[in-house]
């Protein structure tokens, strides 16, 4: 009797606490920090808005300070200068051009310029003009809006990083 | 007692004391149990499942406690436990958004979790270790977590000038000076400017009493369902500085008679001479010419007009001065001509720069607005106003105090109601027991309070005297951003000493310039020493960029330098006389103090230096990609067809060493030139004149 009362006292006050605590993990509610720093229209689609996190909306603000006058087709002064230029640099958001290409190819074109790594010198060199934090914020935002969207590589190769 | 009843009451007594020492052992069982199953410590154990799960355990591990940790700052009273769960807030592999929370790392920002903690910029409450506790308001706890939205605003405490990396707290800022809030509400870090609103003592000289009532009624005629800004039934980013005072009819006529019947003190109106007059009015094509001179002029660059291309109607131009697309149907044809000659004697502090007319000129601007910027149905939908009885214009001088007009508008006469809302200053630091949200149903936090006052005044008080602004969801989002950031003094005492207080700069020359600066506004648009508009290029350092017979040509002339730019300076029909003293003015005193102008002599370039140059110019760094040289290049920079007669050449050298530290946050990449390379593309540069008198857009708009 005594044991049978202790075994059903000691379930009820498991189960009881147990039910209690037991919150589930966040996962089924939407991430409230997806859309908190910044968002961008899809060029494709307008009615889709893409998401940024932190680094993808600091990359944003650089990239509409140093790089939109050339990898747009329109700039917050009007017109872009990209027509200008030959070649024609490619749009921000062009997966085709951008997707097949590493991140650190896209670190060393931004920090080296065109001419260090085979591309056109009309592309310059932006290191001693942007922090190291600063490329990766904008590598960051292109992938963010690529199109068609950017997939990271499966294995990234050897981790190597020039912070 | 007989023995049987005796060992009855005895078994009754051992079950009791049975139950009671079960009772007793699962009392004391629960304390262990229920601190086994705390939050925090599933965390920790899920923690290292997870960690488990990574290739990178060993570093995610490595300095983990497995107990409640704490950062503790005593200088600045910061004790915060939100690490004991958020454990991989510093493992910088654990960024990506597919980590759950609570383990994901903070994002790379200038400030060390370790360093400074969590609540000085989340909020919450930092001792607690349950969930709710920490992150919500609770009976002990009134400020809870901050939503990541508004998360800039924690930047603003400290950081009082704007920074780069906080666009929608400094587009709150923007937003809390541009509408005025100033006018009725004290905000830290905004000034009470000299003007707010117009001075209405003399607005019956300038505009109808059906006008008024248009207005006062509705500023934008239309507000579209997306919560876009109509104004006059042109879309416009901005919303307007007047709000809507949701005034019934009553009010809205004796506030408009009251306002037109004002004793004001129109002075005589600018008498043309009559024969002249009578030759200009000859001409078959006066309002095309009119039409010409308003464009040259770049009136555009201030005002706004609605221009219809392909059958969408946009708003060009800027948002310095009113919109003008229907000021013809707006303005009187008298009050016109006096304003255009000279705005301040209007209105004191007006921005306009007084222009240096002819009377042809004016004369033929002036009919332009009058016939071609006009809308004759702007005033079709106000009702009939005979002339305003005595009642009515009695009504409308007590609405004008009781709707806090005079905290805006100066009329003669009337007290200036400075502060007639509450002080919002401290706004950021309120706790929810300091808020009123009477019988609303809203959440009992701080950001639903402001984001509702700002929605819809009426929504926390009935009798609310604020008007009804309509934001966009983004344009609420920073306004609420900036008065979260409002905090006073930080509740944390370290925490005063860091703050970074804003920089306000003043630039007020005196003498022949300051004169003339005050005339032409330079400030409006351009920046000195900090002091200014942004619109326009900095001229802090404009002495050691450009010659100083440059400058006299360009003030007199303004030629276009970046052709794709809508803004361009406006054509203010200078004197030499005055063009020689702002370039006198801006060669000796806006210098930098880095650089020799004298250091670099043109005599010393050699022709292989510019062929070398050159050669630099075009193939090795291309900098045609952004710069135009006659017709061929990019425009992204400014034009260099004439930078030999435009540029010091020391300021070319100082330039190409290092763009940023003359200019902050320029376009221009700083590139690693040896000083070899610099001095050959300085030496091509200077060589690049273009020479020739230029047709001055003046005589070109005269028709001479």
């Amino acid at each position: 009797m005594r044991s049978k009362l202790i075994v059903v006292l000691a379930v009820l006050l498991s189960a009881g606490v147990g039910t209690s605590c037991r919150e589930k993990l966040a996962a089924a509610k939407p991430d409230p920090l997806a859309r908190a720093y910044d968002s961008e229209p899809d060029a494709n689609d307008p009615q889709r808005v893409i998401p940024l996190n932190y680094q993808q909306a600091q990359g944003k603000r650089v990239f509409y300070q140093y790089c939109v006058w050339c990898h747009a087709d329109a700039t917050p002064a009007g017109p872009s200068n990209r027509s200008n230029l030959n070649p024609t640099p490619p749009l921000a958001n062009d997966g085709t051009a951008f997707n097949p290409l590493s991140d650190d190819f896209l670190r060393n074109i931004i920090t080296l310029g065109g001419s260090a790594v085979g591309k056109s010198a009309l592309m310059p060199s932006w290191g001693k003009t942007l922090s190291q934090d600063d490329i990766d914020a904008v590598i960051a935002f292109y992938r963010a809006i690529a199109q068609p969207p950017y997939q990271a590589p499966a294995h990234p190769g050897p981790k190597y990083s020039v912070r | 007692m007989p023995a049987e009843e005796l060992g009855k009451a005895s078994r009754r007594m051992r079950l009791a004391f049975a139950i009671s020492s079960v009772a007793f052992l699962v009392v004391l069982a629960v304390s262990p149990v229920r601190d086994y199953l705390r939050a925090w410590k599933r965390y920790e154990r899920d923690y290292i499942r997870f960690a488990q799960s990574r290739p990178d355990t060993k570093q995610l591990l490595a300095d983990n406690p497995f107990e409640i940790d704490q950062i503790w700052i005593p200088q600045m009273q910061v004790v915060d436990r939100c690490t004991t769960c958020h454990q991989g807030i510093t493992q910088p592999t654990l960024e990506d958004s597919s980590v759950p929370q609570p383990f994901r790392a903070h994002p790379h920002i200038p400030h060390r979790v370790r360093d400074w903690g969590c609540v000085i910029c989340h909020r919450g409450q930092g001792l607690a270790t349950e969930v709710r506790d920490a992150h919500e308001t609770t009976l002990a706890w009134e400020q809870p977590i901050l939503p990541v939205r508004y998360i800039q605003a924690s930047c603003g405490i400290c950081h009082r000038s704007d920074l780069p990396q906080t666009p929608r707290l400094n587009r709150g800022r923007e937003l809390l000076a541009a509408l005025n809030c100033v006018g009725c509400h004290r905000l830290q870090g905004i000034e009470r400017p000299a003007m707010l609103g117009p001075d209405l003592t003399n607005i019956a000289g300038k505009v109808s009493r059906a006008w008024l009532y248009k207005w006062l009624k509705d500023p934008r005629t239309i507000t579209a369902s997306d919560g876009s800004v109509v104004v006059n039934g042109y879309e416009n980013e901005d919303e307007p500085r007047m709000p809507k005072f949701r005034l019934n009819e009553n009010e809205l006529r004796a506030l408009s008679g009251y306002l037109s019947t004002l004793p004001t003190e129109t002075p005589q109106p600018y008498r043309f001479d009559p024969r002249e007059l009578a030759a200009w009015e000859r001409k078959p094509d006066l309002v095309e010419q009119g039409e010409t001179r308003f464009r040259q002029m770049f009136c555009t660059t201030c005002h706004s007009l609605a221009v219809t291309r392909a059958g969408e109607t946009k708003l060009i131009g800027g948002d310095i001065g009113p919109e003008l697309t229907k000021v013809g149907s707006k303005v009187k044809p008298d009050w016109l001509t006096a304003w255009l000659r000279n705005p301040q004697a209007y209105l004191p502090h007006a921005q306009m720069p007084r222009y240096q007319w002819s009377d042809q000129d004016l004369y033929v601007v002036t009919r332009y607005i009058e016939s071609k910027l006009t809308d004759p149905t702007l005033l079709s939908d106000v009702p009939e106003l005979q002339a305003p009885t005595a009642a009515e214009s009695q009504l409308g001088q007590r609405l004008f105090l009781e709707k806090g007009c005079a905290s805006c508008h100066v009329i003669k006469g009337v007290a200036s109601q400075a502060d007639y809302g509450p002080d919002l200053a401290s706004l950021g630091s309120k706790t929810v027991s300091q808020l009123e949200f009477g019988n609303s149903r809203m959440a009992r936090t701080l950001v639903s309070y402001i984001e509702a006052k700002i929605t819809n005044p009426l929504s926390v008080n009935a009798a609310a005297r604020m008007p009804q602004y309509s934001l966009t969801p983004n344009d609420l989002e920073a306004i609420t951003s900036a008065l979260l950031s409002m905090s006073g003094n930080p509740a944390q005492a370290g925490l005063g000493n860091l703050i970074l207080p804003a920089q306000h700069p003043q630039f007020r020359p005196a003498g022949a310039f300051g004169e003339l600066f005050e005339r032409y506004k330079c400030y409006v648009c351009h920046r000195f020493n900090g002091f200014g508009g942004t619109l326009a290029p900095d001229l802090t350092f404009e002495g050691s960029r450009a010659q100083r017979k440059w400058m006299v040509d360009f003030l007199k002339n303004p030629q276009t330098l970046r052709p794709t730019l809508t803004f361009r300076m406006p054509q203010f029909n200078m004197t030499t006389e005055e063009a020689t003293v702002l370039a006198d003015y801006l060669s000796t005193v806006m210098q930098t103090p880095n650089m020799n102008l004298e250091g670099v002599n043109t005599k010393q370039f050699t022709p292989p230096m510019v062929s070398l140059g050159k050669q630099l110019y075009e193939v090795k760094y291309q900098c045609q990609s952004c710069h135009t040289i006659g017709s061929t290049g990019g425009y992204v920079g400014p034009n260099l067809s004439n930078v030999g007669n435009w540029m010091n050449p020391a300021w070319l050298e100082g330039w190409l060493k290092d763009p940023q530290s003359l200019v902050p946050e320029v376009i221009e990449p700083r590139r690693a030139f040896t000083d070899e390379e610099r001095t050959a593309l300085t030496a091509y540069l200077m060589t690049l004149k273009q020479n020739g008198p230029t047709r001055t857009t003046a005589a070109a708009g005269r028709g001479q």
